[in-house]
């Protein structure tokens, strides 16, 4: 589904190079669940976010269903990210000023999805996280966990095939946190949504078909489970 | 989409409430302001624009032997019509127009004083588009002794009544009795002609007039073919002069044109222009139209500040638009979108203080301004669109700005360029703002300063306690009667006449002198016919020489000259002095010599400069001046009313204190004046609001700061001063900024006044040391808030 090969990610801090990815080549095949671990300051995050094309590399290959997404201009990459790609942040990053159905249709009015589309498709996702009684609720009427549902039924919404989440359950209590790792299983099974995860828990890291380890911006480790 | 950006919209608006409220108010008021102001311009560019032929009115420049300056008068000679008419094939048509006012009509025995009447030629209607509801346009006015009313002047004078074919009389010099040939409509109140009734010219015809030329007493107006090349035409009328008035013509008068739609705002330096109704100089309404657009510029920028410091707030929240697909324009127009609906609300605000502010301009300017909700369509429309472009316009730096932020960045809470008092454009706009608040301030300091200035200068007379009683058609000998009447009672101190009021423009005639045995000469001087006891009614100072004498076979034989027509006389005899003009053979015919010299007085308004100018011992007084017991003031206008009663019954009374008169010649002046202030008063409110949003967010901002800086030992006097200084910083570079464009621009309005005052350095630091006040109280009142909150609140909440 995409190939990282030799991505290398630094900023210039006064005289020195500060390295955060340095030369890490990664493969992930559609319907893998990865869960990416490792110390702070390891690049976690910035892995994540260049695959999700939130953030360029400084250097390297950067391939994505058939796309050589290093090449591609921004308009393409944005066509291109929202068409497969949806997101889950750790502080949910709900938009306070909007209520739950609202925050959910929001990606779609992106997408240009007639206005009757959206309405069948947010119901459908509404039902499917058992969040109808909260959809005319704003976000700070709800849990951390209610919050992060919402999340991931909005990252979820246009149906993408590649979810990525950083640190999802972090906010969230250990109950909260499973339950959230139950649906990205379910999501993963049922639906083949390809899943990458950054985690500190290695309980939640399990949850998943493979763990990459990453140190000092290098693949220490991938395991399959 | 739309649909979605406005929800979005509406919610921040109220979730924000003060900074919502701070623009709306500031848009509100800018936008009020200029709506004001774009009527008023819309109303002043209506003038006239009623007529649709090419017409053009003429005007001459005088430039008389003795005259100071040349001088351009609305005024022409009545045989210039007809000739012009005959030498130029592109003259078409031309009417003549005589005034005449509180001009009596008698049906039978009704007497009704119309206020202003005209004597026309009888094309008049063709060439003016004044509505006719009764008549024939061709032939109403193409007999003599015919005359169309207004609607409301026929029923003045028929009551109900059919007025066609009746006929009215005027009881003047000569009974001359004139039947009704139509009924016109009323003339709008945006027409320079203001008339109740046109009367055929042919009906006052004196055999006289058709070779006077040299008595400016008319106006002509032309209709000229379409396409006329005016400069072309005008190099024609130097020849034209000569042709018909020898070579003096040119050497005395020129003339040129003026096209009917340029004659309401476009001719401030033509005098004697007596029936331009409301004539307002363009440069003032350019002037009020420049400041509007001022005062709302300053608040948009309000908003570009506001929507930019506040910008860390919503930066998360265009990060996670970003993350979920949001593209940047459409980021830009969601933010657009709420500058929008800002500004559209604030439009309704606007509307409601137009509404309020409409009758305090009407009263102001004495004009007919109304909102127009149904009537004009695109005025209406002109103000929707320039809302939305306000909106855009206000909205589209904070757009672009905001929806530039790098998503991860934004979510990761590091917004390095959102923050801080680090962005340099903020700064400049709020010392733009400043920089207008404190050159207006100067502005209206320095205005205020010489319109006090030019009622309180000693212009040379006495006008206290003066009443002005216009006389009209009184004939001498009962002014004689009516003057000794009133000289009866104690209460009326001094009784005098002329034939015209100090502080208008005042006559101007042709005149001979002649010095021991050298030649005449003729010159052109202003006069004033008055009474013998004119100058001690006046305190006017004799420098030399005796006052009139009250012997009456002085009368017409008597001049007294100003110090300015001593030395102009004086000119062309080196060595003499002013003493050997006494005596000497001065005024209409051979029998008038100068009596005494006069200390110069200004005669005029203060904007202009004393000219040369002879008194007359004459008569044929249109003005009286009656001199009161100041303190039984009511007493002695009801006791001068009376006694008029009695003596002219019927003829209506009317009085002036003279120092009213001088506010209405200064009434302009007044005008402009209270314009500036409002219009300084509101950018600097507009101003505050704007320094006192950014100063709240600064302090929200700062708040963490604020509490380590405290639990450190800093005093609330350190944080007020860490929080505002850089504020004050800003209004001390907008006043170093201010200061030389004030003073330019000043200098320059100063220069159309003869009689002006200094601009005085402390008007600066007076300016200067309000705005930083202002400025500082403004900005102290949030620092304050936040340095005396408690630390560990602020700490805490992190």
């Amino acid at each position: 589904m995409l190939s990282l090969q030799h991505i290398s990610k630094y900023f210039q801090v006064g005289g020195n190079k500060n390295i955060i990815l340095n030369d890490l080549s990664l493969d992930i095949d559609e319907g893998e669940f990865i869960s990416i671990m490792g110390p702070s300051g390891s690049g976690k995050s910035t892995l994540l976010n260049i695959i999700g094309m939130l953030d360029e590399p400084s250097d390297g290959y950067h391939y994505f269903e058939g796309h050589a997404v290093h090449q591609l201009k921004e308009k393409q990459r944005s066509a291109l990210y929202k068409q497969y790609i949806g997101f889950v942040f750790q502080a949910y990053h709900l938009i306070d000023e909007l209520t739950v159905y609202e925050n959910i249709e929001t990606p779609l009015i992106y997408q240009d999805f007639k206005s009757a589309e959206r309405k069948a498709m947010v119901a459908d996702m509404l039902d499917r996280f058992n969040i109808v009684g909260k959809k005319d609720l704003f976000p700070a009427q709800l849990s951390g966990g209610q919050q992060q549902l919402v999340g991931i039924a909005r990252a979820l919404i246009a149906k993408p095939k590649l979810l990525l989440a950083d640190e999802p359950t972090g906010n969230l209590n250990s109950k909260q946190g499973e339950e959230i790792m139950e649906l990205f299983r379910k999501l993963n099974k049922e639906d083949g949504v390809t899943i990458i995860q950054v985690t500190h828990s290695e309980k939640n890291a399990e949850y998943g078909s493979r763990i990459i380890d990453l140190l000092d911006g290098k693949i220490d480790s991938s395991r399959k489970l | 989409m739309i649909k979605n950006y406005f929800k979005t919209a509406w919610r921040n608006i109220w979730k924000n409430k003060v900074f919502s409220a701070i623009n709306i108010f500031g848009l509100a008021v800018g936008m009020a302001a200029c709506i004001v102001i774009t009527l008023f311009v819309y109303y002043e560019k209506s003038f006239d624009n009623l007529h649709t032929k090419n017409i053009y009115r003429l005007n001459e420049v005088q430039k008389f032997e003795g005259m100071g300056a040349s001088q351009k008068v609305a005024l022409s000679m009545f045989p210039m019509g007809p000739t012009l008419k005959t030498d130029f094939p592109e003259i078409k048509n031309f009417t003549r127009v005589r005034w005449q006012q509180k001009f009596p009509l008698n049906n039978g025995l009704k007497r009704v004083y119309m206020p202003q009447v005209f004597f026309v030629d009888s094309v008049f209607l063709k060439m003016f588009d004044f509505k006719l509801l009764r008549g024939d346009r061709a032939t109403a006015l193409l007999k003599p002794r015919s005359v169309l009313l207004t609607e409301d002047a026929a029923k003045r004078m028929f009551g109900n009544d059919d007025p066609i074919g009746k006929t009215v009389t005027n009881y003047g010099q000569d009974t001359i009795t004139y039947s009704v040939t139509g009924i016109l409509a009323n003339v709008p109140k945006n027409s320079q002609l203001q008339f109740d009734c046109l009367f055929s010219f042919s009906s006052i015809y004196k055999k006289w007039m058709f070779t006077n030329w040299g008595g400016n007493w008319l106006n002509t107006y032309l209709e000229l073919a379409p396409g006329t090349n005016i400069a072309a035409l005008e190099k024609k009328f130097p020849a034209y002069l000569q042709k018909y008035k020898g070579k003096d013509g040119p050497k005395n008068y020129e003339l040129f044109l003026l096209s009917l739609k340029d004659v309401h705002a476009n001719s401030a330096d033509i005098g004697l222009d007596y029936i331009n109704y409301q004539k307002f100089d363009k440069h003032i309404t350019n002037l009020f139209t420049v400041i509007g657009i001022i005062v709302l510029v300053i608040a948009c920028i309000n908003f570009i500040n506001l929507s930019t410091a506040r910008s860390s707030e919503r930066a998360k929240e265009v990060g996670v638009r970003k993350s979920i697909g949001a593209g940047r324009f459409q980021l830009a127009m969601q933010f657009l979108g709420e500058t929008v609906l800002l500004s559209l609300i604030a439009l309704a605000f606007a509307c409601i203080f137009v509404s309020l502010a409409i009758p305090f301009i009407n009263s102001l300017s004495q004009r007919d301004i109304s909102l127009p909700l149904h009537d004009n369509n695109m005025l209406i429309g002109v103000v929707l669109i320039s809302t939305v472009l306000v909106g855009i316009i206000s909205g589209i730096y904070p757009a672009l700005f905001l929806s530039s932020f790098q998503p991860i960045k934004v979510l990761k809470g590091a917004l390095a360029t959102a923050g801080g008092n680090k962005v340099p454009l903020r700064n400049i706009l709020v010392v733009g703002q400043f920089t207008s608040a404190v050159i207006l301030m100067i502005a209206t300091v320095l205005v205020i300063r010489q319109l006090k200035f030019m009622q309180k200068k000693d212009p040379g007379f006495n006008r206290d306690q003066i009443v002005n009683v216009p006389l009209g058609l009184i004939p001498q000998n009962k002014y004689d009667l009516f003057k000794q009447e009133l000289l009866s009672n104690s209460i009326i101190q001094g009784v005098t006449a002329s034939q015209d009021i100090l502080g208008s423009h005042l006559d101007q005639t042709g005149i001979s002198f002649k010095l021991g045995d050298s030649p005449l000469r003729q010159l052109t001087s202003t006069l004033l016919v008055v009474d013998n006891n004119y100058l001690d009614l006046y305190k006017i100072k004799l420098l030399m020489g005796k006052n009139f004498s009250t012997d009456t076979s002085a009368v017409w034989k008597q001049y007294i000259i100003n110090e300015a027509l001593a030395k102009e006389l004086l000119k062309d005899h080196k060595g003499k002095n002013m003493e050997s003009l006494l005596g000497q053979r001065f005024g209409f015919d051979s029998l008038g010599v100068i009596t005494g010299i006069a200390k110069d007085f200004n005669f005029n308004s203060l904007h202009y400069k004393i000219e040369t100018l002879f008194l007359v011992n004459g008569k044929g007084f249109n003005q009286m001046s009656v001199k009161i017991n100041g303190g039984r003031a009511k007493d002695a206008v009801a006791f001068i009313q009376s006694t008029w009663q009695k003596e002219f019954p019927g003829i209506p009374f009317e009085y002036q204190f003279l120092d009213d008169h001088f506010k209405e010649v200064y009434s302009v002046d007044n005008q402009v004046s209270t314009v500036v202030s409002i219009l300084a008063g509101l950018i600097i409110i507009i101003s505050c609001l704007g320094l006192f949003g950014l100063a709240s967010y600064s302090a929200e901002k700062r708040i963490k700061e604020i509490g380590v800086r405290k639990v450190l030992g800093a005093s609330v006097q350190n944080i007020v001063m860490l929080l505002s200084g850089h504020f004050v910083k800003l209004v001390l570079i907008a006043n170093v900024i201010a200061w030389p464009i004030a003073f330019y621009a000043m200098s320059k309005w100063l220069q159309d006044f003869a009689y002006r005052i200094d601009i005085s350095w402390w008007v600066f630091g007076i300016a200067g040391f309000t705005s930083l006040v202002i400025a500082f109280a403004t900005v102290s009142f949030q620092a304050i808030k936040a340095a005396v909150a408690n630390p560990v609140k602020s700490l805490r909440s992190e």
